[in-house]
């Protein structure tokens, strides 16, 4: 077992809600999470993982309860020290979030923002110093990609970009790694060894490291720890050997009567999508455009010489 | 019944609408088709200045030319430079200056900012003054665009008299105005996840305008600065005819001695301005998305 660094527990949350106007992503959360900690968050689309992970940096405010990370409460935290807790903490975004025109180094350059000047940030991406470029070029061959460092990131294939999004997130020298399903947009022999390549990367380095994953036999075998999330209410927190077979088919049985009660609102059908932010927006907004659009096409339609 | 309503579709409506509109401006206007030909004396100069297009000048036309003068050709190439280098003035003025409004015309450096800190002074600010600033700025810069450089230059002839600043200025006011409008809506149409990622990471908002939002505007912005630059080579041989020494301050004086060769070769001059300008800005937007 890996002893933990200090005393505070890397993240500890506790009664955490976070509500929307229309529904809840998260409800009632207790997790403590110890440094150097591999945690694998699992469940359905919508049950409440991207949420929790933005939770954990500060870039989602829970509504009821408390968050600790480091040992610091996140809501009592100044604008200066939310930036450097922060900076401490990498995160892989699911659609990477890269600068696509700039090059790689640039964009690897643009994780250490929070700990520099504005002036410094601006010198540092003009006029890049031989030891940052040597830094970038250590990290970048960790990923696998050193020879990328002066290509344009757009000329890279997904499964590369992904690994710069990883070098951005190193090159913030965190404490802890929070990864949003980096998996989901590469193909699955890619997905098993970005997998493997963060959990080593955090094991060697003794970062703490949360990731939701969508791949349960990913998750099962590269994660220590599983926490299954459902509607926002954390279903199970164990070592992964103790969690059965059939706790994880409940964990992504189809609700029947969640189905029916939200498809007419939805009208996708897609009803457990109260999830983070991103999932939740796209059941809500697709039937507004239909409702605004319907109306001016239809004429257009109906127009045409019978 | 049903079927004659269901032609008039919501299409066909706006299209007989813009007809009607048409109409009722020609009517207003009192067009009529035969204003469109010219008399006997507008026939005459309208053929002369037809063939002389052919056939530009390449010496001055005037029998009396002044000892001292310097050659047609000289000359023409004297107000082609005057007219780059105003051009280029009030383009790399008006683009500087459009990048700053701009910033504050965007959106993109208060709204939809995931959570600051827990500072309740940061909140009121981001929620009352910064919109304040945004709209203030978008009115500035539609004032600064919806006043044609010439009316500016008139202003400034009366005010100040046109010197050569004051021409920079009169055109970099519109053109500022527009830059900063097109500047600010590129940079508001940019995908935002690279800046909510940079915010994520610690960045600044400043920080997340200049590394995520402005580099992936940077094409579409240049293309645009450089297209007002070739706009700019036309406005500033237009403000020539206020007495500046651009390619409109001789096209007017040899208009107005009736030496329409000269007339077409100062035009042609400004036809290679604009072609040049073309083929250079048309290399560099390749490149920038090569």
């Amino acid at each position: 077992m890996i002893q933990p660094l200090n005393h505070h527990p890397a993240f500890e949350l506790r009664d955490v809600a976070v509500r929307y106007p229309r529904a809840a992503a998260l409800d009632g959360v207790s997790v403590t999470i110890n440094p150097g900690e591999r945690v694998g968050f699992v469940g359905p689309s919508g049950a409440g993982k991207t949420t929790l992970l933005r939770i954990l940096n500060g870039t989602v405010r829970a509504t009821a309860g408390s968050v600790r990370a480091d040992g610091d409460l996140i809501h009592t935290l100044s604008p200066a020290q939310l930036r450097a807790l922060r900076g401490r903490i990498g995160f892989v975004h699911q659609d990477l979030s890269l600068v696509p025109n700039l090059r790689v180094i640039q964009n690897v350059l643009t994780g250490r923002l929070g700990s520099r000047s504005l002036l410094g940030s601006v010198k540092s991406m003009l006029f890049t110093s031989r030891g940052e470029a040597i830094d970038i070029h250590a990290i970048l061959d960790r990923v696998g990609i050193a020879e990328k460092l002066y290509e344009r990131t757009d000329r890279l294939s997904g499964g590369q970009q992904q690994r710069v999004a990883i070098a951005r997130a190193l090159y913030q020298r965190p404490v802890a790694l929070l990864a949003d399903e980096p998996v989901s947009s590469v193909d699955p022999a890619r997905a098993k060894d970005t997998v493997a390549l963060l959990t080593d990367i955090a094991q060697s380095e003794r970062l703490t490291l949360c990731m939701s994953l969508h791949n349960l036999e990913l998750a099962r075998a590269h994660f220590p720890r599983l926490i299954g999330l459902r509607r926002g209410r954390i279903v199970f927190d164990r070592p992964t050997g103790d969690i059965k077979d059939d706790e994880f088919k409940e964990l992504y049985r189809l609700d029947k009567s969640e189905l029916l009660a939200d498809a007419p609102v939805n009208g996708n059908g897609n009803g457990h999508g109260h999830g983070h932010s991103a999932d939740a927006d796209a059941p809500v907004i697709a039937p507004m455009v239909a409702r605004v659009i319907a109306p001016i096409a239809a004429p257009l339609d109906a127009g045409g010489p019978a | 019944m049903t079927r004659s309503l269901r032609w008039l579709g919501s299409r066909r409506l706006v299209l007989l609408a813009i007809a009607l509109a048409g109409a009722w401006a020609a009517i207003y206007l009192q067009l009529a088709p035969a204003d469109a030909l010219p008399g006997e004396g507008g026939l005459r100069l309208l053929g002369k200045l037809i063939a002389a297009a052919f056939t530009p000048a390449v010496t001055y036309e005037a029998p009396d030319v002044p000892d001292g003068a310097a050659p047609f050709l000289v000359t023409v190439a004297k107000a082609m430079w005057t007219t780059l280098v105003f051009a280029a003035a009030a383009a790399s003025l008006s683009t500087v200056l459009g990048l700053f409004l701009g910033f504050f015309a965007s959106t993109a450096w208060w709204a939809d900012d995931p959570i600051g800190g827990s500072s309740a002074v940061r909140r009121v600010l981001r929620s009352t003054v910064a919109p304040i600033i945004y709209s203030v700025t978008r009115l500035l810069i539609a004032l600064m665009r919806s006043v044609h450089e010439l009316m500016w230059a008139v202003l400034f002839l009366a005010a100040i008299g046109l010197t050569p600043l004051a021409a920079v200025i009169a055109i970099a006011i519109p053109y500022t105005g527009t830059l900063a409008k097109v500047f600010s809506e590129v940079i508001d149409e940019v995908p935002r996840d690279a800046a909510l990622a940079l915010r994520g990471s610690g960045a600044s908002p400043v920080q997340v305008y200049l590394f995520a939002l402005l580099p992936r505007a940077a094409p579409d912005v240049i293309a645009y600065a450089l297209y007002r630059f070739e706009c700019a080579l036309r406005s500033s041989a237009i403000v020539g005819f206020f007495g500046i020494t651009t390619l409109g301050y001789y096209i007017k004086q040899s208009f107005e001695n009736a030496q329409y060769h000269e007339v077409w070769t100062y035009l042609y001059g400004l036809l290679i301005l604009v072609v040049v300008l073309d083929a250079w800005s048309g290399a560099i937007r390749r490149r920038l998305v090569r």
